[in-house]
Parts: C-alpha cells; structure tokens; sequence
C-alpha cells in the first residue's frame, strides 16, 4: 500500500476508535509490532539507497504524525470516559458537610481578651492576683476599716477560721494594693479576674464571676482622662461609639466616686461600672506620697458584657458547664 | 428609704419639680432612684441612700436639703420651739454614761402628764406614705421624728424605770434582754444597754427593751434623743444579725448636734399630736471638750479643676458649696470653706471636689485623653501562653469550660475523698449551701461532673479548664493555677496525644511520662485508673498527670464510657514554656522507609523499644514512628506486637538501596539479641 492511502486509513482507524482498547487494536494494527508501518519500515533494508532515502523519509515521518495523532486521540478517549463516569456520580448538595471536630472558648474568655487588647493597646498592662485574700488586702487597705457600714457592700464568703482573716477577694481591687505595693508610679493596669459574693444566685447573680479592674496613676490624672479612656474601651468593644455618663456613687477608695452608666439601645442606660479618683488613703496604704500622685481607678462585670455582646439572658448559662451553651462560641 | 414626695415639698418653698424630673435630678446629682410609685396624691420614691450620706441624708429634711441644692430652690426647714421647763412633782431622773466614747452626747425630756391616744390625721398619713404603721401618738412622735430629722428618738415609759436611774453601758457577754417585738436576745459583749436598778431596759441605738415600753395606762414619760458610737452599734446589730432603722442610721454615725433639734422638733409637736404634759427635767450629757463644732478645709481652685478636667470658677464653686450649707469666704485662688457638721463626710479637699463635680453635673466634664508616656505595656507570660494553650486545645476539638471554684458534701463520696483528703480541703465559713462548702482542690470533679451532665446530650464530649485550685496545711493557704481536660470516650493513648500536642505547643520537648510511683501531686490518686495512669515529668519534677478515671468514680457518677484525663499545673507549665524553634533545614535526597514488626512480651515498652531502634540505627535513621500497637487473638499468649516505620535519610546524598537494608539489618540484629523480642519477618 502506499504511503499515503496508509496514512488515511490508519487516520480512520484512530478517528473510528471510541475506547481505548479499540484505540489500541487500531494502534497494533499500523505501529505495532506486525503493524503495516512496521513492515514497510522494516522492508526498507531490502531497498536500494535512493528508495530507501525517500520512501524511509515519508515512512519515518508518517510514524511520528502517527504516534502523535493516537497519544492525541488516546486524551481525547480518556477526558470523554472520565466526563461520562463524573456524569453519572452526583451528591445532595443540601445533604450537610461532614462534620469536623470543633473548639471553642468561653465567652468569658473571648470577652476578657478582647477587653485586654483594648487596654493593652492604651499602655495598661495585665495584672493577677491570688482569689484567697487577707482582710487587709480586701478591705482595710481599701481604706474599708473593720466594723464600718461600708463592709456591708460587700458580701464576703470568710474561710475556716474566721479569726484568721482570710476570706475570698470580693473584687479585684486588691490587685490594686498590691501592684502599687511593688511597683512606682506613674503605672497603668488592668486586673481581669475572679471574684466572689457571697449571694444567692439567680439571671443576674452569681457566687462567682469575673471583674476586670483598672488603674492608672500619674501626676495629673483627671475625670475628664478616665471618661476618654472608657468612652474608647467601649467604643471598640462594642465596634461603635457608645455614650456614657457618670453619676454620683460612693466606695471607700475613691473620692470622688461614679456609677458609669451606657446606653444601650433606644435611650435605656444600663450600669456598667464603678469607679472614682483613688482616696488619698489608698495611696497611703502603699506608701506612695498623696499630695504627688493621683489616679482613677474603676470595676466593671466581665460577665455583663458577656451578656450584652452575645445577648446571654442568664448569667448562671456562663457556669453551667452545658455544652449546648458553650458550643455556640 | 422611701420618701413621700408631698412630704418633701413641706420643707421647699416654691414648686417641687414633678416626680420624675425630680427622681432624674437625684439620679444625676445625688442618688440612685430605685423605685417611684404613685400612691394616691402623692409619690413615693425608694432612693439608695449612699453609705457615705446615711448620716445627713436618712431623713425627709436631708432629702430636701439635697433636692434644694439640685433643683437649686429654698429650704424652709420645720418650725421648733425652745423647751421650757417646768416644775412638777416627778423625782429626777438620773443618767450614767460608761463614756463620751460611747456615747457621745446623751439627751432626754422628763414630760409629766402625757396622754395616749391616737394620732392626728396628717401624722398618720405622713406614716403610712413611706410603710410605717401609726400606733398610738407617743410612737408616732418618735417614728416621725425620726424620718423627718434623721434623730432617732425613743420614749420611755417612767414608771417603769426602777430607783429612777439609767446607766448606759456595755453589755457582758450573755446578759439577756427582751425587746419591744418579744424577741429575747443573749447578748454579746460589747452590745450597749440601758440598765435601771433592776434591770436592763434597753437595747441602746437598736430596739427598746419590753419592761419599758409605753403602753395605754402610761403618763410619764421619758424622751431620749441620744447619740451612740456608731462601731459599737454596727458590731452589735451584725453579731445579732437584727437591725432596726434607727440601728442602720447609728451604724453609720450622726452629728451630736441634731439630739437637742430633734428634741425641740419634738416639743413644738406634742401639743399638735395631743400629748400634752410638761416637760419637768432637761438631761443633756454632752460635755464641751467632746463637742463637735464645724470643719474648715482650704480648696485649691487649681487642684479641684485639674482633677475634674474642667476650667472652675470661684464663684461657682462658691454659690455650690453654699447651697449646702457650707460658709465660703475667697482667698487668692483658694476657698476657706467651712462644713455643716452633720456632713460627717466632708474630711478633705476631694471631698469637696466631689460636691462640686457633681452638683455642677458629671456631664459636663468632657472627655479628653491623659498625657502619659507612650511605653509599650509589659507582657504578661502567664496570660500570653494560658492563650496559646486555649488555642491548642480549641484546635483539638475541646470545648472550655468554666466551673465554681467549689465543691461539697455531695462530692465527697463520688469522688473517694478520704479524711484526710479533706482536711486538705479549704472550708468556707459561711457556705451558700453544703454543696459549695469547700475550695475546689483540683478541677477534674468538677469537669466530671459536667461530663455526667452532658452525656445524654452529646455523644462528643471534650472539655478544659483552666483556673485556681486551694488546699491548706496547718492554717496557711496554698492556690495553685492548674489546667484540666476530659475527653469522654477517650483512652489514655488519645489524652497522651492530646497533653504531647499541648507540650509542644509550648516548645516543651523534654517531658517524659512515668509510671513508677505514679502518685499524682495536685490530684488525689483514687480518681485515677491505676494500671492506666502516669505522672507527667520534666527534669524530675511532676508537671502533671494523665490517664484514663478510674471506673470506681464513673461508675459513682455513672458516667458510662472511659474517660481520659489530663491534669497540668499551669504554673509550672508556663516556666517551662518556650518560644524558642530554630528551623532544621529538610534533606534535599530521597528518604527510605523500611518497616519492622517486633512481638514483645506484654509488659515491654514501647519507649524501650525505641530506644533499641534508636540505638542502633545511627545518624541516618530521620525519624521513628509506632504505627501499629496489637494484642489478642492470633497472637501468642503474653505477647504484643509492636510495628514501626523506620525513616532513612543522609544530608548529603542519596542512600542506596543496599545502605539501607545494611542499616535495617544492623537495627533487626539489636532488636533480635533480646531472646524474647522476635522481628516478625
């Protein structure tokens, strides 16, 4: 046969092939080892030279036009299987996703951090301290003497023995006392914590919660510099300004003293804190000198912002260890 | 304290703002409004009274004294009227006091010839506004007095008082006295009583005693307007957990001054109430050298602006400190102020601060941000890797959890808590109930129990906990900052990986896992599975333990499937953690993996296994990994099959084929000169 009546009837047999296993009868059939381009190439030797050049020339280069066409055509079978073989494998795409294991944190713990990278940001650093505290640390150093009214705004779980003084801190405010203990001013912290009232539980109650305490002592420190600060706290909190206003209150170790109260929603204001001006007594109490210092101090509930951020009714869901409850965080 | 709004009208000239603008000027400049309902034609507001403000503020004449400074209207104060004595046939009364300490100012009237009877209308209803209930015209006397001036009074019946004598004194511990409300007490040493020749007759400062109450057939009386040491009453009313409102306003201390006001308040009223008599005898113990005058304080203009933030004028300051009653004179950038002496807390500069502040209105402060250097915070090592931990165990799949810092009586039996177990226990002097009685001494029983809890509502439960566990020995108290975690369903393999994931979180590589003695420091060894237990070490020291609960305790709390656990003490933990990773870079041949099987005796360990393979493979043995642990059937009795991959690798080149087995073969040949560890081939 001649070259070219070769070349079209092996074009055929590739084009004609619809599986790979017809592609490769076709294949053996013209290159394989009894294929007809194999005999013609392999009768060249019997040829003078002259043929040999021109016939082997054409043969040899039908051989590679040939190999090219059925690797092509190979492909082309192959995405065409493997198209028809997607076409009939299908899900349900509204069947849900495979359920992968999950963490989380508690809320209390999300809310604490966020809070300590708003303060940090602002130059306060974190301070700790112990939940079992002295009495001196809770209260007298807080400029709250011993048989004074103002104990009673405190309800206080006292540890076994009672005459030794120990009890649960009742706020973090010893923190305070502490830190100024070990530290000169000017200082600025902030004080996350656990705490415990001795107090019958209900929504908005718990024996124990968390308060994040702040200070800050310098030389000329005002009310107008802790309204900034705090404005700012809960503007990036909350992700959006927020107004806020001080009212009259008293504790001990501030003078004067506030309530902050927030707006929340339509014009309803909500407390959120206490804090005042640090009591000249308190700076006494760890001896730094009151003419030459001043600072504000203030104490807000971690859990109430917990519960305002994720809209949490009850505060005794944030200790109920219910997975339900936990596993939305 | 509940105030009338009509009854504080009487005592401000001009129109009262309406209730409610009213309650929102007390919110903003003086105290919290609690509550305000309508009753009738009047308003009654439940105002919080702060404790700083008891002294002045208990009282309708303190409330208005507020009201007019806020509202900025004038007070017309109550008329009173100077007591005249007369001569009358009764013996004098004498009255004792142990000390002006105690009682810093003592003042009665003798009346002669009173008549019970019932009140006037306006009285009772005055009354009934704020909750009191009019009983006869005496009581009444007293009880309104009381909530108009903040004195309060208590009438005597004379005839009552043996030998005519009083002695105020403290009370030895255990002496008994009947109150007025038939209440007997015993009381504690210290309490301050009112003795006659006979007996004690009042509970002072607190609650009148039975023998001398005024009753229909009296008509004499005695009408004492005194002043106690507040300390003294505020012990008392708690060590007897019972107070009265006159016990509450002592407790927080009042101004001698206002005993002889209440008094002369209390005369120009008994003709209008109907008592009648004459008043026979005066006593006032109140010697000079205790007497209270007034305070004077030098105000700063400078200090009091810099600390509220905002530009102040004297005259501002002034015209405030005046609408409370304070006498103002101008000095060069200063006030000389002096103080009412019922504002017992008016003591200092910020006190007065503090009055201005707030009467000019928080508001107006602006915000404006400190000036302070711009020095970074400094890092908190313990908060920074408690997160990473968090994070760790977040990424494990676990779940935080927060639990009370105690546990109790109902915990003590699941959880085998020995005697001596609980002698180590913190105890709460006034638990909220039995089962908050003690500090929680590590945080696994807790976390037990919500696993108890939670299995019914979840097939997956995995839960951690980081927070503050208490024991104590002999008096002192030890906190320690632990770290727990759970995992239901879970072997000690799993929690092994799980504390090995968190270790290396914290760059910590040097931890090692020890049976021997397992005896677990920070919990106590029943609740741990003995044959499936370890202690946690890094360089000899006990940082943790691990294991599977022992089924004692699940099967106490019934929880059905293994729980595995693991306990680490934060503290140790963090001091151990370590940011440090320095980059090893990756071979750029080919490495070569070859398996071995080993079957090992039942109690060989993997670790020694390692150990062997380790040994002998050298430098070109990249990595060693168990994959496959197996005992049971189809296996020889006692015997384990141990399988590893053993990874081959060389920095420099790529190993051969035949360098491989050699070095493969090197590591059979060890592993095969212990007569009872066979290479499975």
């Amino acid at each position: 046969m001649a070259i070219s009546a070769l070349k079209n009837s092996a074009l055929e047999a590739i084009q004609k092939a619809q599986n790979l296993a017809e592609l490769d009868v076709a294949y053996k059939a013209f290159l394989g080892k009894k294929g007809e381009l194999t005999l013609i190439l392999r009768s060249l030797a019997n040829l003078s030279e002259a043929e040999r050049k021109t016939q082997g020339k054409e043969a040899n280069e039908l051989r590679n036009f040939l190999v090219e066409r059925f690797a092509q055509r190979k492909q082309e079978i192959q995405i065409g299987e493997i198209g028809k073989r997607e076409a009939t494998e299908h899900v349900d795409v509204t069947a849900p996703g495979k359920r992968l294991p999950k963490g989380h944190m508690h809320p209390l713990t999300l809310v604490q951090t966020k809070a300590e990278e708003i303060f940090q940001a602002m130059g306060f650093t974190v301070a700790q301290g112990p939940e079992i505290e002295t009495e001196w640390y809770n209260f007298d150093a807080l400029n709250i003497p011993a048989n004074h009214p103002a104990r009673d705004m405190w309800d206080t779980f006292w540890l076994k023995p009672k005459n030794a003084g120990y009890l649960l801190r009742t706020h973090t405010s010893p923190v305070q006392i502490r830190y100024m203990e070990s530290h000169n001013p000017p200082l600025r912290i902030i004080v996350p914590g656990r705490i415990f009232r001795y107090e019958a539980t209900d929504a908005s109650h718990e024996f124990n919660f968390y308060q994040l305490e702040g200070l800050m002592v310098g030389k000329e420190v005002s009310v107008a510099n802790f309204k900034a600060i705090i404005e700012e706290f809960y503007h990036q909190f909350f992700g959006k300004p927020v107004a806020i206003r001080l009212r009259p209150s008293y504790f001990p170790f501030t003078e004067p003293s506030f309530e902050v109260d927030m707006r929340w929603g339509k014009g309803k204001w909500l407390e959120m804190m206490g804090a005042g001006i640090v009591h000249p007594n308190v700076f006494r109490a760890v001896g730094y000198i009151p003419a030459e210092w001043r600072g504000f101090a203030f104490g807000m509930g971690l859990d109430r912002l917990a519960m305002m951020k994720y809209q949490i009714p009850d505060i005794r869901l944030l200790y109920s260890g219910d997975l339900r409850f936990l596993q939305q965080f | 304290m509940l105030f009338s709004y009509n009854w504080l009208q009487e005592y401000i000239k001009g129109k009262l703002p309406a209730p409610a603008k009213l309650a929102e000027l007390l919110n903003m400049h003086t105290f919290e409004v609690e509550g305000m309902q309508k009753k009738g034609r009047d308003t009654i507001f439940d105002i919080a009274v702060l404790p700083n403000r008891a002294h002045d503020c208990l009282s309708h004449t303190g409330m208005a004294r507020e009201i007019a400074a806020v509202a900025k209207l004038k007070l017309q104060l109550p008329k009173t009227k100077q007591i005249k004595v007369q001569k009358g046939r009764l013996t004098p009364l004498k009255v004792r006091i142990q000390s002006t300490e105690l009682v810093p100012r003592y003042t009665a009237l003798l009346i002669e010839g009173v008549t019970i009877g019932k009140s006037p209308k306006w009285i009772a209803q005055h009354l009934e506004a704020v909750g009191v209930n009019s009983i006869n015209n005496i009581v009444d006397l007293t009880n309104f007095i009381m909530l108009e001036t903040g004195q309060p009074l208590h009438a005597f019946d004379y005839e009552q008082i043996e030998g005519h004598t009083m002695n105020v004194r403290e009370a030895k511990e255990g002496e008994k006295l009947e109150t007025l409300d038939n209440q007997v007490f015993s009381l504690p040493k210290g309490a301050l009583v009112i003795e006659d020749a006979k007996h004690l007759v009042d509970l002072a400062g607190i609650k009148g005693g039975k023998v001398s109450a005024i009753s229909s057939n009296t008509r004499n009386i005695i009408l004492q307007a005194a002043n106690f040491n507040a300390t003294t009453i505020y012990r008392t009313k708690s060590q007897l957990k019972y107070t009265t409102q006159a016990a509450d306003i002592y407790a927080h201390q009042i101004d001698p001054n206002l005993a002889m006001e209440a008094l002369e308040r209390a005369y120009a009223l008994c003709t209008e109430l109907g008592i009648g008599g004459k008043i026979v005898q005066v006593v006032d113990l109140y010697p000079k050298s205790a007497s209270w005058r007034t305070k004077r304080i030098t105000l700063d203009m400078q200090f009091a602006s810099s600390l509220l933030g905002i530009p102040l004028s004297q005259k501002e300051a002034k015209r405030i400190l005046e609408s409370l009653d304070c006498q103002v004179a101008l000095a060069k950038n200063r006030l000389q102020v002096t103080c009412p002496t019922r504002r017992l807390d008016l003591t200092m500069q910020e006190d007065l601060v503090e009055e201005i502040g707030r009467i000019v209105g928080y508001e107006t402060i602006p915000a404006a941000f400190p000036i302070a250097p711009i020095a970074p915070p400094s890092k908190n090592n313990e908060l920074l890797w408690l997160s990473k931990i968090r994070s760790a165990f977040k990424g494990l799949g676990f779940t935080e959890v927060y639990n009370h810092s105690f546990i109790g009586d109902k915990d003590f039996s699941p959880f085998a808590y020995s005697a001596t177990d609980k002698a180590k226990l913190v105890e709460v002097e006034n638990p909220l109930s039995s089962e908050f009685s003690h500090l929680r001494d590590s945080l696994l029983e807790n976390l037990l129990k919500n696993v108890r809890d939670n299995q019914k509502k979840t097939e997956t439960i995995r839960i951690f906990e980081a927070g503050n566990t208490f024991r104590q020995r002999k008096g002192k108290f030890a906190e320690t900052n632990m770290l727990g975690a759970l995992m239901y369903n879970g072997s000690f393999y799993e929690i092994k990986g799980v504390c090995d994931f968190i270790l290396n979180s914290l760059g910590i590589s040097s931890a090692w896992y020890d049976e021997y003695q397992a005896t677990s420091k920070e919990s106590r060894a029943e609740i741990w599975h003995k044959g499936k237990s370890a202690e946690i070490k890094v360089d000899g020291e006990e940082i943790g333990f691990l294991g599977e609960i022992s089924s004692r305790v699940n099967a106490a709390l019934k929880i059905s499937k293994p729980v595995g656990a693991l306990n680490l003490n934060l503290q140790k933990l963090i001091l151990l953690a370590s940011e440090e990773i320095s980059y090893r870079a990756p071979s750029r041949f080919p490495a070569s993996t070859r398996d071995i099987a080993i079957l090992v005796p039942l109690q060989a360990k993997v670790s020694e296994a390692m150990n062997v393979l380790t040994g002998a493979g050298g430098p070109m043995v990249r990595d060693i990994d168990l994959f496959d642990m197996y005992e049971g059937e189809h296996l020889a009795q006692g015997k384990k099959n141990l399988a590893f991959h053993i990874i081959y690798e060389s920095a420099d080149r790529t190993l051969t084929s035949k360098e491989v087995d050699t070095l493969h073969n090197q590591i059979i040949k060890a592993v095969e000169e212990n007569p009872e560890w066979e290479v499975r081939k």
